[in-house]
């Protein structure tokens, strides 16, 4: 039947005929499986962001530190609740391994199901808001980690560190994991947008 | 037959919706990217020209302040910097997200880069916050002076720089979001 508009003609054939031809999203299976690696990557990298983030908060929660001798000093003891800053750290990294254990049984489900994308898309929505915040915690301690090192000579702020060496390792040692959380973070924000392309 | 034309007819004119919404997400991208660019330009501008010089003598010996005085603030106008460089560099690949159809490839390398941008900027925002906390309040504990109560207009102005880059941190994450949804759409 011909009319202004275009036909095309599709061949008349039996439905059981089609079922042997190749599907048209032919490319759905194979995009599956590695879309199922990635997701299996990122809950690995998950784990071992929750490792990351917990070390950090215990580690800075327990630097309490008292000096066994006298100095010129009033103050015989360190701990992190001395220092604002490292209470958010302490707080902020809580929250960080709160959410990453919470968004385990969400990546289990891309796993199950890799070609789904809404779940993909709310772990990159909260991921990326996490990696935000993680680095906020992790950058503002390790500013006050390097004064508390260094000092400042033109605001006066002498270096503590000096004096109470322990709780300026610990606290260190918690703001370098906390940065190793926050490059876990980043690596599944990416993986996570590659796992949401579509061919 | 005649169905099967019909239902021809009507994917292609729901490839043409989608095909607006996608340009819509693409032209939103594009003026939050402008709007980032200014909020970190006017943050690291209004930092880098922070400097108070008191008229009197006081107990200090430290007459000047200066951004170059405490690192984390010169970190933070290096890291405002490069951010509002790098946002004026993708100007243009957000403009061809526009006008091109195929922008799977782009688009991904766009979301590594903004996550990279995402972190420096944080970083930079969260240790000047932490700074000019310290300024402000002091800390008894380590016997930390509040700086805040000798230079008034430097600690304005340090405080206020702040806004711009937290709201550009909040426009990054939102533009990385926009990316990723406009990745995982059919088309």
């Amino acid at each position: 039947m011909k009319n202004e508009s275009t036909i095309i003609d599709v061949p008349a054939e039996s439905s059981s005929a089609m079922k042997g031809k190749a599907p048209l999203i032919g490319v759905a299976s194979g995009s599956g499986g590695y879309k199922r690696g990635l997701s299996i990557f990122d809950f690995l990298l998950r784990l071992a962001a929750i490792i990351a983030a917990s070390v950090a908060a215990g580690t800075m929660f327990t630097s309490d530190e008292t000096l066994p001798f006298f100095t010129q000093f009033l103050q015989f003891e360190a701990g992190y609740d001395d220092l604002p800053t490292y209470q958010f750290f302490v707080i902020a990294m809580s929250i960080v391994s709160g959410y990453l254990v919470l968004s385990l049984p969400i990546s289990v489900v891309t796993i199950v199901r890799p070609l789904a994308t809404a779940p993909r898309l709310l772990l990159l929505v909260l991921d990326t808001a996490a990696l935000a915040f993680n680095m906020a915690a992790a950058s503002s301690a390790a500013a006050i980690s390097y004064l508390a090192h260094n000092g400042n000579q033109n605001t006066n702020w002498l270096p503590i560190c000096q004096q109470f060496g322990d709780f300026c390792l610990k606290s260190s040692g918690a703001v370098v994991s906390s940065f190793v959380a926050v490059v876990f973070f980043t690596i599944l924000v990416v993986l996570s947008g590659v796992a949401l392309k579509r061919h | 037959m005649k169905s099967g034309q019909a239902e021809i007819a009507e994917t292609s004119k729901g490839i043409q919706k989608r095909g607006l919404m996608s340009r819509k997400i693409a032209i939103f991208e594009f003026i939050l990217r402008i709007i980032a660019f200014f909020n970190t330009i006017s943050s690291a501008i209004l930092m880098a020209t922070t400097n108070e010089t008191l008229p009197f003598f006081t107990q200090f010996i430290r007459f000047h302040a200066d951004y170059n005085d405490l690192p984390a603030l010169t970190f933070f106008v290096v890291a405002n910097a490069v951010v509002s460089g790098y946002l004026i560099l993708t100007l243009p690949l957000a403009f061809v997200h526009i006008v091109k159809k195929k922008t799977e490839n782009s688009r991904i390398l766009l979301i590594i880069l903004d996550v990279a941008m995402v972190g420096l900027l944080a970083s930079g925002a969260a240790s000047a916050a932490a700074i000019v906390y310290l300024a402000h309040k002091g800390n008894n504990n380590t016997n930390w002076f509040p700086v805040c109560q000798q230079f008034n207009s430097f600690c304005e102005r340090i405080s206020g720089s702040l806004i711009g880059s937290f709201i550009a941190v909040a426009l990054l994450i939102f533009l990385i979001i926009l990316s990723a949804i406009a990745l995982s759409r059919r088309h």
